[in-house]
């Protein structure tokens, strides 16, 4: 803390010289230049070893963590030159272009961010396809087509958000034909889509796992053998086939195979009762057992109906292993908070989605060494997540993955169960309709043959900032206005430039230098260049940064890609 | 306030009607060791009389026999999940081979539910839970409930004031409201939720049973036995307690229809019966998103809860009718 205050004395020092000097401030006109934070910003001090020289007339701005004692992934954040940015982190992060194409990082002019006070709430100003035009509180959101778009320009010039909680009420909408595309069909309407020649059935591909997890800290589940007999006893295709919609698959493995090393290694158990049971007998259970299963009544792709697949699980545990197991539901904070701390001592049924396109979202998420969901942790997992997660190629670090994933079979400190399928809906006349494994809809690649689009979601927007949201809701809108450095592919995991021209790292993966795209404007005229990536970047993860405001000022994913805010009050650390 | 309510004198008008048909009897030269006719006995011949009171006993003892013999009349386990034993999937409509059904399709009259179950066995099998606990609800309530209205309403003053206050904080609370904090501090279940519907339903027979006491207690048998120097739990149990009975009964009858639709609402809150067991409220609960692509499944159990309280109220408003001698010619 003394450095950071001595870093912020000598900033503000700099700051009265340079104001009673009369220096150009507005030499340069396109951004500001200034970093705008007080405790953690100055400007550029020496470039490292890896950057080149500073352009003359270009004040880059930093974030400094000050260090990496405050737990943090990312060190410091330099504006290079005009057009470079560097990331320094303090650990390795193969994930980190896959992270940081996700909307939550996305890049606003620093100008408007602190006209706004650090919270452009309603006016978001981006660099995207598409531009706001109006927000009708209640009603639908209207955006401009970006004609000065660097990419590719909307063919049509209109898109208008709407919303409706029901699916029924959206696939009405999307079948009288007032809406274009729709979000999330009830999965009982799938097949309704799919038969209906005016529509188009769009599968999104959202990496995702429903799985039955133990706190191993408990008996009978401190038992290997208990869990191997479950694995094995609960008919998995039953499941799949009688509770999941078309599309949905029986998981091989924990991390679906449309993630690179997800299926490294062995497939799952089969199903065999006789094996099981034999297995109970060995741990001296062969007449079975009293357990609970818990659950929570929330709709998830990954659990579509909770409560059918828990009274099936119960009944297959009664049928094939004389398990007599109770279930309870409980509500839905408290389930996530007793499950993931290692308090039910029972069977909890759980799933993830995927935030980013990266296997360490899966299994270093679930298996790291200080992950009390499942009690006990295994170094034979976690070592080999260690060792793969310093490895940036795919194909190097497969061997790692084989082993962790091979060592999850062994150990099986959870069953996975399903891979969920998703969908969205479109008219039958809309080109290239698509709905991305990652993020919302690129709507500047489809054409409704039709001046206005109209795509009809869940639910209203909480707000269009969303460094500060984490409902897609709201980010779905949020990314047709503001775009991160990378952004995700229209029908793969993988992640693609936009407003970097790429991201390269060093041997290590500690450190990341990107080369932004260059004559980019905003929205509003301005010039986008590299400060403007480190205001934005600021305002989200500096919580000392009198920007740093947002709509409940939480910032919850630069907290949690990042593994915490920089300067952060205890409770928000 | 003291709720000198008309059950009460209803009962002790009973009383004096059976009374004086005695003493008609004896002006017509009968036989006097011939016993009077009793109450019961008369609301007994004026029940019969009575539609919609017999009507409802019908759906009563057509319920009560569907609960006794389910095991024979469900042709499935209530629980035995259908999935690669029969070729039906989840949320099946209902097949009737007598309708036009496939004979290839298994017969499931009222379909199947969405865990692959049949669910006319669960229908069935449901009737029992819904009536037992009815019946045990309100004969746990009744017992306790009379008990605390005699003592409260034969000696009155302090032990009456603190009685009653607490039966009035009760019932200061919205039942459904109160059974639900009860449930939810007990935990969820068959057994709790009777617990919990039963310490609601306590404070409306203990006000009743006190106001009928308080009448009852005044009369002169009940004096002339006092007067003889007889236990007042002798004269509460032996005089007044047989006199209170009516209004009682009465109420119970309705009070069942009340304690089912209760117990229907915990079970679809989920404060009732757990899964996998066979309950109309949790049946309901579990499809009510199913209401348009599945209407039998919400349709079915709705009815057979809405059969069920119908009956007790059509059989309850014929006992009130036939018990109460205001009414009666």
């Amino acid at each position: 803390m003394r450095r950071t205050r001595l870093i912020a004395l000598l900033a503000l020092f700099a700051l009265v010289i340079a104001a009673c000097g009369g220096t150009a401030e507005e030499s340069t006109d396109t951004t500001g230049g200034e970093e705008p934070t007080e405790t953690t910003a100055a400007p550029a001090e020496e470039p490292t070893e890896t950057t080149e020289a500073p352009m003359v007339d270009f004040e880059g701005a930093v974030l400094d963590a000050g260090g990496c004692d405050y737990g943090g992934k990312i060190n410091t954040i330099t504006a290079v030159d005009q057009y470079t940015v560097q990331f320094d982190l303090c650990s390795p992060d193969p994930a980190f272009l896959a992270k940081a194409a996700f909307t939550p990082f996305g890049i606003q002019p620093a100008e408007h961010i602190e006209a706004t006070g650090g919270a452009p709430l309603e006016n978001p100003i981006g660099t995207g396809p598409f531009m706001l035009d109006a927000w009708n509180r209640g009603d639908s959101i209207v955006f401009k087509r970006n004609d000065n778009y660097y990419g590719q320009v909307p063919a049509f010039e209109t898109l208008v958000y709407r919303w409706a909680t029901e699916g029924a009420q959206r696939l009405l909408e999307l079948q009288s034909g007032s809406v274009d595309q729709i979000t999330n069909p009830s999965p009982d309407d799938f097949e309704t889509i799919q038969n209906d020649p005016n529509l188009q059935f769009i599968p999104i591909a959202n990496p995702n796992v429903f799985y039955v997890g133990f706190t191993n800290t408990f008996a009978p589940f401190d038992d290997v053998k208990v869990r191997q007999a479950i694995a094995q006893g609960i008919d998995r295709q039953r499941i799949i086939d009688t509770f999941y919609p078309a599309g949905s698959e029986v998981a091989s493995h924990f991390t679906p195979c449309s993630i690179d090393n997800g299926c490294a290694g062995d497939s799952w158990y089969d199903f065999n009762v006789d094996a099981a049971k034999a297995l109970l007998e060995e741990a001296g259970l062969g007449g079975g057992f009293s357990t609970t299963i818990y659950y929570r009544d929330v709709f998830r792709v990954y659990l579509p109906e909770p409560g059918l697949v828990a009274q099936d699980i119960q009944a297959q545990l009664k049928e094939n292993l004389n398990i007599d197991a109770e279930v309870v539901v409980l509500e839905s904070g408290e389930f996530i908070d007793k499950a993931t701390s290692g308090q039910l001592e029972g069977i909890h049924l759980l799933g993830w989605s995927a935030d980013y396109p990266h296997v360490t979202n899966f299994l270093d998420f679930h298996f790291n060494e200080n992950q009390a969901q499942f009690g006990n942790n295994f170094p034979e997992i976690y070592d080999e997540l260690k060792v793969g997660a310093a490895i940036a190629d795919a194909a190097t670090a497969a061997p790692n993955y084989e082993a962790a994933n091979n060592a999850v079979k062994e150990l099986v400190p959870m069953i996975p169960i399903a891979h969920g399928a998703a969908a969205s809906a479109a008219l039958a006349t809309v080109e290239n309709a698509n709905y991305p494994p990652f993020g919302a809809p690129q709507f500047e690649f489809s054409n409704p043959g039709k001046d206005t689009f109209v795509y009809m979601q869940n639910n209203e927007p909480i707000s269009l900032y969303c460094a500060d949201e984490t409902d897609g809701e709201s980010l779905s809108p949020c990314q047709q206005v503001v775009e991160p450095l990378y952004t995700y592919a229209t029908d793969s995991g993988e992640v693609v430039p936009r407003l970097a021209t790429e991201c390269v790292p060093n041997d290590d993966l500690t450190q990341w230098i990107c080369s932004l795209r260059e004559g980019v404007t905003f929205h509003d005229g301005s010039a986008f260049d590299a400060n403007d990536v480190v205001a934005s970047w600021s305002a989200g993860l500096d919580a000392a940064n009198p920007l740093h405001v947002g709509n409940t000022g939480s910032f919850d994913y630069y907290a949690y890609l990042w593994d915490g805010l920089i300067n952060a009050p205890e409770s928000e650390g | 306030m003291v709720d000198e309510t008309l059950p009460g004198r209803d009962a002790a008008i009973g009383g004096e009607v059976s009374r004086v048909e005695a003493f008609e009897a004896l002006a017509a030269n009968q036989d006097l060791t011939e016993k009077p006719t009793s109450v019961w006995r008369l609301g007994l011949r004026r029940f019969v009389h009575r539609r919609n009171g017999v009507a409802g006993m019908i759906i009563v003892g057509f319920m009560a026999l569907v609960a006794i013999f389910a095991p024979v009349i469900a042709p499935y386990d209530p629980t035995e999940v259908l999935i690669g034993k029969e070729d039906v999937s989840k949320r099946e409509p209902p097949c009737i081979h007598l309708l036009g059904c496939d004979e290839s399709k298994p017969q499931h009259i009222m379909g199947t539910d969405g865990n692959v179950r049949d669910f006319f066995s669960r229908i069935v099998h449901g009737s029992r839970v819904s009536l037992t606990l009815g019946f045990s609800t309100v004969t746990v309530a009744i017992v306790i409930g009379a008990f605390l209205g005699a003592i409260a309403g034969y000696w009155g003053g302090w032990i009456d004031n603190i009685t009653m206050r607490i039966m009035d904080v009760i019932l200061g609370f919205p039942a459904l409201i109160l059974a639900i904090a009860i449930v939810a501090a007990l935990g969820p279940g068959i057994r709790n939720a009777l617990i919990a519907i039963a310490i609601v339903s306590i404070p409306q027979y203990a006000r009743v049973m006190r106001a009928s006491v308080l009448t009852i207690k005044e009369v002169d048998y009940v004096a002339a036995s006092r007067a003889l120097g007889a236990n007042p739990w002798r004269i509460l149990a032996t005089r007044i307690l047989p006199n209170s009975l009516t209004p009682l009964v009465v109420l119970g009858t309705l009070g069942i229809a009340t304690v089912i639709l209760e117990a229907a609402g915990l079970g679809f809150l989920g404060l009732g019966a757990q899964p996998p067991q066979a309950e109309w409220g949790s049946m309901l609960a579990a499809e009510r998103n199913q209401v348009f692509s599945a209407p039998h499944l919400v349709f079915f159990p709705g009815l057979a809860i809405m059969l069920t309280v119908l009956g007790f109220n059509l059989m309850g408003d014929g006992l009130r009718d036939a018990l109460d001698p205001t009414l009666n010619e």
